[in-house]
């Protein structure tokens, strides 16, 4: 019976019996206490936002949990990492099955990260609905800066193994930051801890990978989800609200479990919305847990089956005496790779590097263009939440086609390019080049 | 209740002592906030600047290479200093292997017949040139950026002879103009 007790107070019911029951799981749960006690059905909706900010926590969590056991594996040595990546691959029992379900998930919530960015902004989530107290645009923000965290992630994750690969994708990397005018010069010495990529580098990068950077990433994580509950759920709810109010000229009387309306000195009717709650929500215990443990299975399902498909590379070990040709950055910076290739203007006898144009310049500017857009965009309250709004057409064409042409940029740096950085069909073979001379 | 109290407080005979206090308050907390905030900022300076490294274990800037004997008449690449030593009519000098976009080393290609190139409105014979795998940067085989992304030429660094041993001394933090010669 004791033990009953205790098994209850770590699970939930997967079967309520009652509204209560239901409600009941949410509020006494540890890992539930953070969800609404119901939820629209429009969020639960599949078709609406693809989960994939979820899919993107779910990666995550994965990442730190195979990141914990590479963690006890590897020494982060100049001497040592490479030796002991060879040992997760060849020695450790299932080492090379985790260090694959690790890098294909890192993949993974790149992708899943930039396509959640696209769905919030086709669907215009930044902007807040009708209630009040709403601040989604901070919450986009917040979204932008996790989306820049996830690629230093990668990029830091890159110099571990002490490859070839990872060698000189740093090389070219932290010149890249060394392109920043004025400070550049001291960036690079801090961040390399040194003039030279060395036991320095490798220590910084291994702190800032396994502890800094996750620890921001889980902080800002839990802001992005507390502004979610505090903004009302997802923005698909405001159009449901937006449409409820115009069938409905008087607010619905709502139950109110909006307590905290009160107490900030909000008229309750404000804050619980023009929903019909009988009509639109249901219960979050069983029908959000359900969905949310479905999504949980099939990303572990597909990263596992894409770890046994797809080997994580281990390339020669770093000589930082010789340049594989062609040296390519990991696939999601090819695309600043090709633009740092092509942006070096001469203007007379005045140049300005391509490295600080398309490593410094351009991306910052279209990661300020992003964090600001909330508050560029134009579009009336009747654009929340709807896929592809009449009203934002245009804005919604100029967002597509940037990312277009950066995934078009990324595919010729990843397939169309040879030794020498020269183009090449995807189908032409290479010509024969000496990796040594 | 109690606010009309205080503010019939004010306008008593007790008044000019009960400013005396709150500014003695605000004076006091003013001096804690100040306090933390200077603490705090003092903190992070001193961690900050602990990771910005005072002695460096790297390789020295300037090295010897061996003898001038040893370096024939035109490039020879000295793979672990990542640097060409060549020799002309003139004498002896050094470039970087370092490419000037992001650092990537340079491979050399012989051509297979010398061509004139104009250099600065001087015509320059080659017989190599210098390209980048990284971005696709190429250099003549003086230095000279003609094509891709690199912003400037390759390095030269000065030579020296040891008067210790008469072996080459390179001297990396000591770029010199492409008329550089050694002569020995």
């Amino acid at each position: 019976m004791k033990l009953k007790e205790h098994w209850e107070t770590l699970t939930w019911t997967w079967n309520p019996k009652s509204l209560r029951e239901s409600s009941d799981s949410v509020v006494r749960n540890l890992m539930l206490h953070w969800f609404p006690a119901k939820v629209s059905r429009q969020s639960l909706s599949f078709r609406y936002s693809f989960w994939l900010g979820t899919i993107t926590a779910v990666l995550f969590f994965i990442l730190c949990i195979t990141g914990f056991i590479l963690m006890f594996l590897y020494v982060p040595s100049v001497e040592r990492a490479y030796p002991s990546m060879k040992d997760i691959e060849f020695v450790a029992s299932f080492g090379r099955f985790t260090r694959a379900v690790h890098r294909i998930s890192a993949h993974l919530m790149v992708v899943a990260v930039f396509l959640h960015m696209m769905r919030a902004f086709l669907t215009a989530a930044y902007k807040n609905g009708l209630s009040a107290n709403q601040k989604r645009p901070v919450n986009w923000i917040i979204g932008v800066v996790l989306l820049l965290l996830t690629l230093l992630l990668s990029f830091t994750g890159y110099l571990l193994p002490w490859d070839q690969l990872a060698y000189w994708a740093i090389t070219v990397g932290t010149n890249i930051a060394r392109a920043v005018p004025l400070i550049g010069e001291q960036i690079r010495f801090v961040l390399l801890g040194g003039n030279e990529i060395d036991q320095n580098t490798l220590l910084r990068f291994y702190v800032l990978h396994c502890f800094v950077l996750p620890g921001a990433v889980l902080l800002l994580f839990s802001w992005h989800m507390w502004r979610v509950r505090k903004d009302g759920g997802l923005a698909c709810v405001d159009r449901l609200a937006r449409d409820e109010k115009e069938k409905n000229s008087a607010p619905i009387k709502a139950k109110t479990y909006s307590l905290l309306g009160i107490t900030s000195g909000h008229n309750v009717h404000v804050e619980t919305s023009y929903i019909d709650e009988d009509e639109h929500l249901v219960e979050s215990s069983p029908n959000l847990t359900r969905r949310l443990l479905l999504v949980i299975l099939a990303t572990l399902f597909l990263t596992s089956l894409l770890a046994y498909v797809v080997q994580a590379p281990l390339e020669q070990a770093a000589n930082p005496l010789v340049t594989p040709n062609p040296a390519k950055a990991p696939w999601y910076f090819l695309w600043l790779q090709e633009l740092v290739a092509d942006t070096t203007i001469h203007l007379g006898s005045y140049t300005i590097s391509g490295a600080f144009i398309g490593g410094v310049l351009v991306p910052g500017l279209l990661a300020l263009l992003l964090a600001a857009w909330p508050y560029l965009d134009r579009s009336t309250v009747n654009a929340t939440g709807v896929w592809f709004a009449k009203e934002r057409q245009r804005q919604n064409m100029i967002f597509l086609a940037i990312v277009l042409l950066v995934i078009l940029l990324t595919f010729v740096g990843t397939f169309m390019r040879g030794p020498s950085w020269h183009l090449y069909w995807p189908w032409q073979a290479w010509p024969e080049t000496p990796t040594r001379f | 209740m109690k606010s009309t109290k205080l503010s019939r407080q004010k306008t008593e005979p007790g008044a000019e002592n009960a400013k005396k206090t709150s500014s003695r308050r605000s004076f006091l907390r003013r001096l804690g906030l100040g306090a933390l905030i200077t603490g705090l900022a003092g903190q992070l300076f001193a961690f900050v600047r602990a990771l910005v490294p005072n002695v460096l274990y790297e390789a020295p800037r300037s090295f010897k290479i061996g003898v001038p004997e040893t370096f024939a008449q035109g490039m020879t690449y000295l793979q672990d200093h990542r640097l060409f030593i060549g020799r002309d009519q003139r004498g002896l000098y050094a470039i970087s292997a370092v490419c000037t976009h992001l650092g990537c080393t340079v491979k050399m290609m012989n051509l297979n017949q010398s061509r004139k190139v104009q250099v600065a409105g001087k015509t320059v014979e080659i017989t190599q040139e210098f390209h980048c795998p990284c971005h696709g940067s190429k250099y003549y085989g003086d230095g000279t950026n003609y094509a891709g992304p690199a912003p400037r030429p390759l390095d030269w660094y000065r030579l020296e002879v040891s008067p210790n041993d008469g072996q080459l001394l390179v001297n990396t933090s000591e770029v010199v103009h492409h008329d550089f010669r050694l002569n020995a």
